[in-house]
């Protein structure tokens, strides 16, 4: 952050004016820091501009208009108020898929979180075969996630299902069970592979964090007698905090925003016992686009009630997890 | 034997049997990982490559071969003949390699773009003096927290206002740039950050040696920072890439031609929603599968460090 302070003052320590001056000339002669500092960051800022901080707006401003018609680019969409959020908050699969969203979200990423944290303290000892070992553990995270929806799609298959199978044999289930047919399996189901997903990523965050915790702590621990439970609690976990506010962070965000999984699993169903937030403002954004009706207005408006939940949420976090003296 | 001796002796064989109860719990634990990881995969493989017969029964197969003994000899038995069949079915009826094709130019594109341009945002933000840096910084991180969705609306209805225009090959449907461009935008402050926390850690020094020995500003940015950049560089592009070749949603709406779709949008919609060839998907899967293994094999050590330098300091 204040690394070219720290250069200019290493140099006024050595005392040395002539290479001060040299430094300043050379400054002169070719570009300030200031114009080197705004021609480096307006290709980013105008990326961002472009492509996330305008779409939000527009976003916004059609969730207070009527359907864009994509017949007619020109013509002009009418001013409605909050009409399409009157629409939105009065249609039932709305608050379905709230509610299927906001379980989805906060009993995956609890369990992750925990998880990831065992795996990352087992991945963090050297043993033979390390290399192997965790790039298998890390692979679910790199998995696309609609095409890991596909494998659990066949792999829960209600009728030639693995999981079922090997539920079967080991005398848990006596027949094959529909796990995705049943409104409540699915959603069990649904949330379970997501777990199965990013523990892997979980830990990989985990594992950052505890590396940057310096072993000498250890050491003095040790050396005071303090156990292993100790040294995690006293240790490892305060420390830890700021990692673990990233994790949630990186999860929870993606985690509410879920599509693909759903979309590539059970489509939304069985009902809608699946459709998460997302899946249900795609829906009503491409499933109905008629010219006043509903369409992308509607999902204008459900994508701004996203946006608004989702900043809570990274609020909520950071006011209760972050503590800026840690570091 | 001393009292000593014999208290010594004790207690080094009973941490020799702790240590190897340990161990074996330490190795089960392991496995018991990379199984639960792997298993999905393995079936997915399997189920490729049996023939139909053997697919629609259950219970299933959990192996083509056992071992039986026959005649006092352990003989290897069939249990289902291995087929490529569905690998074939695949290549033919859907275009999985254009697919994959087209992956790999949306997702290098997009890690080249946020290498650039994250590389030289983040040596500003961490080497430069300049007013409102911590709010140009906020401003960045801000955009993490921006849903997708609410940023997919306005951007079809642009793609589709500029479709047949001068516009139309940058940012139209079924450009590859009209995918490229806003996973790019997406995957910024990410890029940023790595490098931010990155430059942060070198000694100034660096820089301070090159300006003496007279090379200007921009001289030291591509002489002397860039070259020792390569760590950042390698996480942010693998990390970034992988994010380009997994996305589904943005891939499923501006991608309508078959011949343009990535990888993940072929394979959601390979089959029907309620007939499912899973013969055919299962080897389609697979297929997608094994740049994704070859990668993480390659890579996956550079991803820890990667996010042990970004993360684990931020």
């Amino acid at each position: 952050m204040a690394d070219s302070t720290t250069g200019e003052q290493n140099m006024t320590r050595l005392g040395e004016e002539g290479v001060r001056g040299r430094l300043e000339r050379y400054r002169e002669l070719r570009i300030t820091e200031e114009e080197l500092a705004v021609a480096l960051l307006t290709p980013v800022m105008l990326f961002l501009l472009a492509v996330s901080f305008y779409p939000i707006v527009d976003t916004v401003w059609a969730s207070l208009h009527t359907g864009y018609v994509i017949q007619l680019p020109t013509k002009p969409t009418e001013f409605v108020g909050i009409e399409n959020y009157q629409r939105l908050f009065s249609d039932g699969s709305f608050w379905n898929a709230l509610g299927v969203s906001l379980f989805y979200t906060f009993v995956s990423v609890p369990i992750e979180l925990v998880f990831g944290l065992g795996l990352a303290l087992l991945l963090k000892a050297d043993f033979k075969g390390k290399y192997f070992a965790q790039a298998a553990i890390l692979f679910p995270w790199a998995l696309p996630t609609v095409i890991n929806a596909k494998i659990w799609a066949w792999l829960l298959n209600p009728n030639y299902g693995v999981i079922s199978d090997i539920l079967v044999r080991v005398g848990i289930l006596s027949a094959p069970y529909p796990f995705l047919s049943k409104p409540d399996a699915a959603l069990y189901a649904m949330t379970s592979i997501t777990i199965w997903k990013t523990t892997s990523f979980m830990a990989l965050i985990m594992l950052a964090g505890l590396s940057s915790i310096p072993d000498h702590l250890y050491e003095s621990a040790r050396m005071d007698g303090a156990s292993r439970w100790r040294q995690f609690r006293d240790i490892t976990l305060p420390l830890l905090k700021p990692t673990i506010l990233v994790a949630l962070i990186f999860r929870t965000l993606p985690a509410f925003q879920a599509f693909g999984l759903p979309y590539g699993l059970t489509g939304g169903g069985p009902g809608e016992a699946t459709t998460t937030l997302v899946l249900y403002t795609q829906q009503a954004a491409y499933n109905n686009p008629g010219p006043t009706n509903g369409g992308f207005a509607l999902g204008s408006a459900a994508a701004t009630v996203i946006t608004m939940i989702a900043l809570v949420i990274a609020l909520i976090y950071v006011a209760t997890l972050y503590e800026p003296e840690v570091r | 034997m001393s009292l000593i001796d014999s208290a010594r002796e004790t207690s080094l064989e009973d941490v020799a049997l702790w240590d190897v109860g340990k161990r074996l719990g330490f190795y089960g634990s392991i496995l018991a990982m990379v199984s639960i990881s792997m298993f999905p995969v393995f079936w997915i493989l399997l189920s490729s490559l049996k023939p139909p017969s053997e697919l629609f029964v259950f219970p299933q197969e959990f192996l083509p071969y056992t071992i039986a003994i026959q005649d006092g000899q352990p003989t290897l038995v069939q249990q289902f003949p291995l087929t490529l069949e569905n690998y074939r079915t695949a290549l033919q009826e859907r275009p999985v390699g254009r697919y994959l094709i087209n992956s790999a130019i949306v997702a290098s594109a997009t890690a080249f773009i946020d290498v650039v341009l994250g590389a030289m945002a983040g040596y500003a933000l961490s080497r430069l003096r300049f007013p409102y840096k911590l709010q140009v910084l906020l401003i960045i991180l801000f955009a993490v927290l921006l849903p997708f969705v609410s940023r997919l609306i306005p951007l079809y209805k642009l793609a589709i206002d500029l479709q047949g225009t001068a516009f139309g090959p940058f940012f139209g449907l079924n450009q590859y740039l009209g995918l490229i461009l806003p996973y790019a935008a997406f995957q910024m402050p990410f890029a940023v950050w790595i490098f931010q926390a990155y430059f942060n850690e070198l000694p100034a020094s660096l820089e301070e040696a090159g300006l003496m020995d007279g090379l200007s500003r921009v001289g030291v940015l591509f002489r002397i920072i860039l070259p020792v950049s390569m760590p950042a560089m390698a996480t942010t592009a693998i990390i970034v890439f992988i994010y380009a070749w997994n996305e589904f949603l943005f891939a499923l709406t501006f991608m309508t031609e078959d011949s343009k779709r990535t990888i993940t949008v072929g394979i959601a919609l390979f089959g029907g929603q309620f007939n499912s060839p899973w013969g055919t998907i299962t080897a389609a899967v697979f297929m997608s599968l094994v740049p994704l293994m070859v990668f993480m094999l390659v890579f996956q050590k550079k991803i820890v460090e990667g996010m042990t330098a970004g993360v684990g300091k931020a």
